[in-house]
């Protein structure tokens, strides 16, 4: 918990100061709040309401693994809680300080280490922003096919630690596909360094273990990343489904075919209705579609061209490239004030990801349990379809309630109530509770179901690897 | 103005999508130094989680005011401006930095922060004016008189107007709008005077001052029949049109353009520094970039947090110089004054020499 005394407060305090230096420890009250809240919507709306949140005790910025080791050295000693910082992106409550200690903010590790131009990889420092890496490797002509909506203010630690999934993963993968290796600070100090690849067959594939941690196995403090060229050509287009059913199969068509489209965007009809109308201005009933080809032109054409024909028989409507384009341009525009999802208002991204089998079912019964059980708050539910696979596909789904219980803590509990509802029905018909944002606080609750008899396993490993729990406590289910 | 400060930073408390071209969380690595945490800590005073004290004032005082918060915005948030009109707010109640009060009394009384010395009247009327400010003439004069012949080798003899009066940007970001108005006041009362249909100014900031801040946050619009142009864009057009020529300088090797403080206030102004420059370079000299250029470029120590956080100032200015030492660079070069004095004090330690665009140009003129 928080140190409420000052004796022991300054006593770790000087340790701390001694490893990174007094201009890199922060213990202001105006640093302790903007550190209290991440990206999520329950420790936003609490201090929206005037309500106060756990803080940290001291933000630490250490310029590198061995001072971090050091920190956790003095974390073990006193047990005192660590949680690593990189953005501070997360929408799962990921970073919150739940029970005071040191915020490890990696922020000062944004060094690029090597550009190999021959192997086109990238080794850098786990704190560098992901939108400043993406600039240096334009320069080289060369791109992190990792694009969230995050990039902006993101890490590259922050999209390796919760798995995260960017625009363009139907053909480019997620984040952690895209990692040859990294360096990782252990909870007990010591720095590791995982085998130079991946594909290999010397052993277990360990260095998994630290992607979808989220910090609570310990700092991924440098990451070396596969990169792409800049691809020479991109071709967008939008198309409109009558049938959600029948967009989804195309969809799956073309995946199953390894058409390799790099986006494919299915607004659901409420989505269409709603977000599609308000930030790209156009007006459709049914299921609109973003699809896209890059590289090659004369090879994108023809993925495109065939990809059409699938589309068509199933009953799509060529909307042509602008509004295929538009969208690219604008993908981001979603999430800047003030038409980003804001409060007062509550919402929730109970994004998931099942099999091609499933995926339809599994939409209609989360939709089912969130409008059908909270129609009294004139719930609104809307999802797209974004992170295509060869064998199944996330569904990024969202609710949002305009007017919420103005008490915080009548909204933080119907906020919960709504996600309960919605991740029941998740793990009932077959999806998984999260595809790209992480676990959190927020689904830290439901990782029992989710994994049922393997879930000791995986505590023993935390056991393990944490002797003392100090990394990152309440993440994960941890 | 309390409502545009309460809507903004209620927009951008929990907005993250400038963080990337933010310039001061960059050299601190303070999620209180980022935009979004300075709308936080506004939004929070307000509902009562934090108060001003020392301690969130200076943190309010760490924005460097330098636009690029806003102008990486799609929807182009006025955080700058909220910020200022905070910072009113903080002043106002006597909680502002001492160096704030100390640099506003400096302009109120001198009209600018860095001598004790009272405008110059304007003398003449013409056709073009040049708005000369303060560091052109207190801190940096051979680039007003290498801009001044530079021009008249254009064919332009301006009017001087505002010579050795601030643009008003110092008391305006610093939260004292009664000063800047009144300073703004008098630029704008001496260009009317000077009857110019034309004003040329000699650095971005100047031109955010006149075409940007006097509106939004003093209620004074640009008159709009005079045309506002920077220096360095006219002589580009110039040179295009063949009315100037330039002779090849020597001696230069890795040549690297800061772009000025506020640069990414004045998008359109990008190429034409650029295109003047590589005309003097030497042919077998390289145009080097620096990474934080043109749309992205970060201001260095010239603004405000001169005064108020001269070490975070420092910082930005040092962030300029080892950008450019890692791009290669053995010559920096600017146009704009204020920011060439503030390169000028650390560059020796980065190994680079820091060269006027104008002075260049005019050795160079044929």
């Amino acid at each position: 918990m928080a140190i409420t005394n000052a004796f022991p407060f300054e006593m770790v305090r000087s340790e701390l100061e001694e490893i990174v230096g007094a201009d890199h420890i922060t213990v202001g009250e105006t640093d302790k709040l903007v550190y209290s809240t991440d990206w999520s919507w329950m420790p936003q709306m609490w201090l929206d309401r005037g309500e106060r949140l756990p803080t940290p005790d001291y933000i630490v910025h250490p310029a590198s693994p061995e001072e971090i080791a050091e920190v956790l050295e003095v974390a073990n000693k006193y047990r005192i809680p660590v949680v690593p910082w990189g953005g501070g992106s997360g929408t799962q409550g990921g970073a919150l300080p739940m029970f005071g200690g040191i915020i490890l903010d990696t922020k000062r590790l944004n060094k690029i280490i090597e550009i190999d131009e021959k192997s086109l990889t990238v080794t850098a420092e786990a704190g560098i922003n992901l939108a400043q890496l993406e600039w240096a490797l334009n320069e080289k002509e060369l791109t992190l096919p990792h694009y969230p909506a995050s990039a902006n203010c993101a890490t590259l630690g922050g999209a390796l630690a919760p798995r995260g999934t960017g625009t363009i993963s139907t053909k480019y993968g997620k984040a952690e596909d895209m990692v040859l290796n990294m360096e990782v600070v252990l909870p007990t100090g010591r720095i590791i360094r995982t085998p130079p690849v991946p594909q290999h067959a010397a052993g277990p594939d360990f260095f998994r273990l630290f992607l979808g941690a989220e910090g609570t196995f310990g700092v991924i403090t440098k990451a070396t990343m596969q990169v792409d060229y800049i691809p020479e050509a991109r071709l967008l287009r939008a198309l409109l489904f009558d049938d959600l059913g029948k967009a989804l199969e195309a969809g799956r068509l073309i995946m199953t075919r390894r058409l390799d489209p790099f986006v494919i965007r299915l607004y659901d009809p409420a989505s269409t209705r709603s977000r599609v109308k308000k930030i790209l201005g156009y007006e459709y009933d049914g299921a609109y579609m973003v699809i896209g080809f890059d590289g090659d032109p004369d090879i994108a054409a023809l993925q495109e061209e065939k990809a059409m024909e699938i589309a068509r028989e199933l009953g799509a409507r060529d909307l042509g490239r602008e509004p295929g384009e538009r969208w690219w341009r604008q993908r981001y525009d979603f999430y800047y004030p003030p038409q980003n999802l804001k409060l007062p208002w509550m919402y929730g991204t109970t994004e998931t990801i099942t099999t091609y089998d499933k995926i339809e079912p599994l939409y209609w019964a989360i939709k089912e349990a969130v409008e059908g059980n909270f129609a009294e708050w004139d719930i609104q539910w809307i999802g797209h379809f974004s992170h295509w696979f060869h064998w199944g596909v996330m569904l990024y789904s969202r609710f949002i309630i305009e007017a919420p219980p103005e008490d915080a803590e009548e909204a933080l509990r119907l906020h919960n109530r709504v996600w309960n509802r919605a991740m029941t029905a998740v793990i009932e018909n077959g999806g998984m509770i999260n595809e790209h944002h992480g676990v959190g606080l927020k689904l830290a609750r439901y990782m029992r179901r989710q994994y049922g008899e393997a879930w000791p396993f995986l505590q023993s490993l935390k056991d393990t690897i944490d002797p003392n729990g100090i990394m990152n406590p309440g993440k994960v289910g941890f | 103005m309390l409502q545009d400060v309460i809507a903004t930073t209620e927009n951008c408390r929990y907005c993250l999508m400038c963080r990337h071209v933010g310039p001061v969380e960059l050299v601190t690595h303070r999620e209180a130094h980022s935009p979004h945490g300075w709308a936080l800590l506004v939004a929070s005073v307000r509902r009562g989680l934090l108060e001003w004290n020392e301690e969130t004032v200076g943190n309010l005082y760490t924005a460097p005011d330098g636009g690029n918060s806003r102008a990486w915005c799609v929807t182009s948030q006025p955080l700058p401006e909220a910020l200022a009109a905070a910072r009113a707010e903080v002043a106002q109640a006597g909680l502002a930095p001492q160096a704030a009060y100390k640099i506003q009394e400096r302009v109120k009384q001198w009209r600018n922060p860095y001598r004790e010395e009272a405008p110059q009247a304007v003398e003449g009327q013409g056709e073009h004016a040049l708005f000369v400010g303060d560091a052109a003439v207190y801190l940096r004069p051979q680039t007003l008189a290498a801009a001044r012949r530079l021009l008249a080798a254009a064919g332009v003899e301006p009017v001087l107007v505002g010579v050795g009066r601030n643009n008003a940007f110092f008391p305006s970001s610093l939260g004292f709008p009664e000063t800047a108005l009144a300073v703004a006041r008098e630029n704008l009362e001496e260009l009317q005077q000077s009857r110019a249909s034309r004003l040329f100014v000699l650095s971005p900031g100047d031109y955010f001052a006149f075409r940007q801040l006097y509106e939004e946050r003093l209620d004074l619009p640009w008159p709009e029949k005079i045309r506002l142009q920077e220096v360095t864009v006219f002589l580009a057009g110039a040179l295009e049109a063949g009315k100037l020529a330039f002779n090849r300088s020597e001696g230069m090797e890795q040549v690297a353009y800061v772009d000025p403080t506020h640069a990414v206030r004045v998008p359109i102004r990008h190429e034409a520094p650029r295109r003047l420059l590589q005309a003097v370079l030497p042919a077998d000299a390289e145009l080097v970039e620096l990474f934080w250029r043109r749309e992205r470029a970060h201001p260095a120590g010239n603004t405000a947090l001169q005064f108020t956080r001269p070490e975070i100032a420092e910082k930005l200015t040092r962030a300029r110089l080892n950008d450019a030492q890692d791009a290669g660079a053995e010559v920096v070069v600017c146009d704009d004054p204020e920011t060439l004095v503030h390169l000028e004090r650390y560059a020796g330690e980065y190994g680079l020499e820091v060269q006027g665009l104008y002075e260049l140009l005019v050795e160079c003129l044929q």
